[in-house]
């Protein structure tokens, strides 16, 4: 029971931790392109679709962050 | 650390300044230029960046002049909006390349003085993005040469410009710009991105000193006063490899420069004018600061770049501006011209 429980908590930790250093990640990453999409955007409004859809490209790997925390969550269960 | 990382203050200042650079002038474009005359060619400008200066000035000027005012006053904004949107490293950086335009400023201030040009005039050919502001120079204006002399005691400019009227002003403008170029190489750089920098200006006093070199040649200068225009501290021309180039005759230097890193200005050198040699140094020198712009994309190298490039621009305008307001032939106009 007790084993049990360890269990599930560390799967939950393993999920938190799978989606929180994907972000982390991805933060880091998003700042460069972030300043420079604002940068690009101030000179000329033009940038602005282009900018925002080059700022979210490495939020892709916060959703496979999240995969992994579901796979862990639902299949490991 | 990680989260202290300086590549987000450069992508910002890279991207704005590479959208800026979109908005220079095409080189296709001088072609079209070259053909039409100087009304067209100022009312082409009133569809570009150049609006505002134009229509600010077009009240008080007219014809080059409002052209000339209107490029320098537009180079100034330009300049001083780069330094006011960048941060950290790169504004520092910005800041010490401007500074040469403190000594222009100085430098057209006393020969406005000398050649007895209004005030308003000689205030509209300021560029005022240096260390000092446009109303310190405009308290000089008024002023006697003595007394703008005086100014600087204390300032590095000092020693020199207290040889105002006792040597001709080239010289001290050239003494200015060794004692701008000593303070920028006076410390080892500790950084890469301030390594990157000197670098840069290494190579510009590499092409400043192979102009000279050239020029002076041609005239049968004497070796020693050659030297003494030789700023120090070049790339590849340190102050040891100038003395060795001046020593040697005129097809000897020619055929030494070709191991030089700037040596695709040399191509056809032998029997063109002296201005032709100079513009085919500036374009090898762009190419080669594109180049390594290119390989370090998220550092100061695009933002000066950029700056020169937008120099060039303004020159280019005023050459053609003027050109074609005294009706010199388009070919002479684009012999002139820096069309990268």
């Amino acid at each position: 029971m007790a084993e049990e429980a360890i269990a599930r908590g560390l799967i939950a930790v393993g999920a938190g931790l799978a989606v929180g250093l994907a972000g982390i990640g991805a933060g880091l990453g998003e700042s460069g392109i972030g300043a420079a999409a604002v940068g690009a955007t101030a000179e000329d409004r033009g940038f602005f679709g282009l900018g925002i859809l080059f700022t979210v490209i490495p939020e892709t790997i916060v959703i496979f962050g999240l995969v992994i925390a579901f796979i862990l969550m639902f299949a490991f269960h | 650390m990680l989260l202290k990382s300086k590549r987000s203050s450069w992508a910002y200042i890279v991207a704005r300044v590479k959208v800026m650079k979109r908005r220079l002038i095409p080189s296709e474009e001088y072609r079209k230029l070259l053909n039409m005359d100087f009304n067209e060619i100022v009312r082409y400008l009133e569809e570009t960046d150049y609006k505002r200066e134009i229509d600010e000035l077009a009240y008080k000027y007219s014809g080059p002049r409002l052209l000339d005012y209107a490029l320098t006053l537009n180079l100034g904004r330009t300049y001083r909006k780069i330094m006011d949107v960048s941060f950290g490293i790169a504004k520092d950086i910005i800041t010490t390349y401007l500074k040469r335009w403190d000594i222009w400023n100085i430098v057209t201030i006393i020969r406005g003085k000398m050649a007895g040009v209004s005030e308003e005039e000689i205030e509209e050919a300021l560029v005022p993005v240096g260390e000092y502001t446009l109303d310190f120079y405009k308290s000089l204006i008024p002023k006697e040469i003595d007394e703008i002399v005086k100014t600087f005691e204390g300032t590095p400019y000092y020693s020199v410009l207290s040889k105002v009227g006792s040597e001709p002003l080239s010289i001290i403008e050239d003494e200015l710009y060794k004692i701008y170029y000593h303070q920028i190489l006076k410390e080892r750089p500790s950084e890469f991105a301030l390594k990157l920098f000197v670098d840069f200006i290494k190579m510009e006093i590499d092409i400043k000193n192979i102009k000279t070199i050239l020029r002076l040649k041609r005239e049968d200068v004497s070796a020693e006063e050659i030297m003494r225009r030789i700023i120090p501290g070049g790339f590849e021309i340190t102050e040891e490899e100038a003395s060795k180039l001046i020593a040697m005759s005129w097809d000897e230097l020619v055929k030494a420069l070709e191991g030089y890193w700037f040596s695709k200005g040399l191509e056809g050198i032998t029997d063109k004018s002296i201005s032709r040699i100079e513009i085919k140094f500036d374009k090898a020198w762009m190419e080669v600061v594109a180049r390594r712009a290119s390989n370090y994309p998220l550092s100061i190298l695009p933002v000066l770049q950029y700056m020169v490039l937008k120099k060039i621009e303004v020159d280019n305008l005023r050459t053609l501006g003027w050109g074609k307001w005294q009706g010199i032939p388009n070919e002479e106009i684009e012999e002139q011209l820096v069309i990268l």
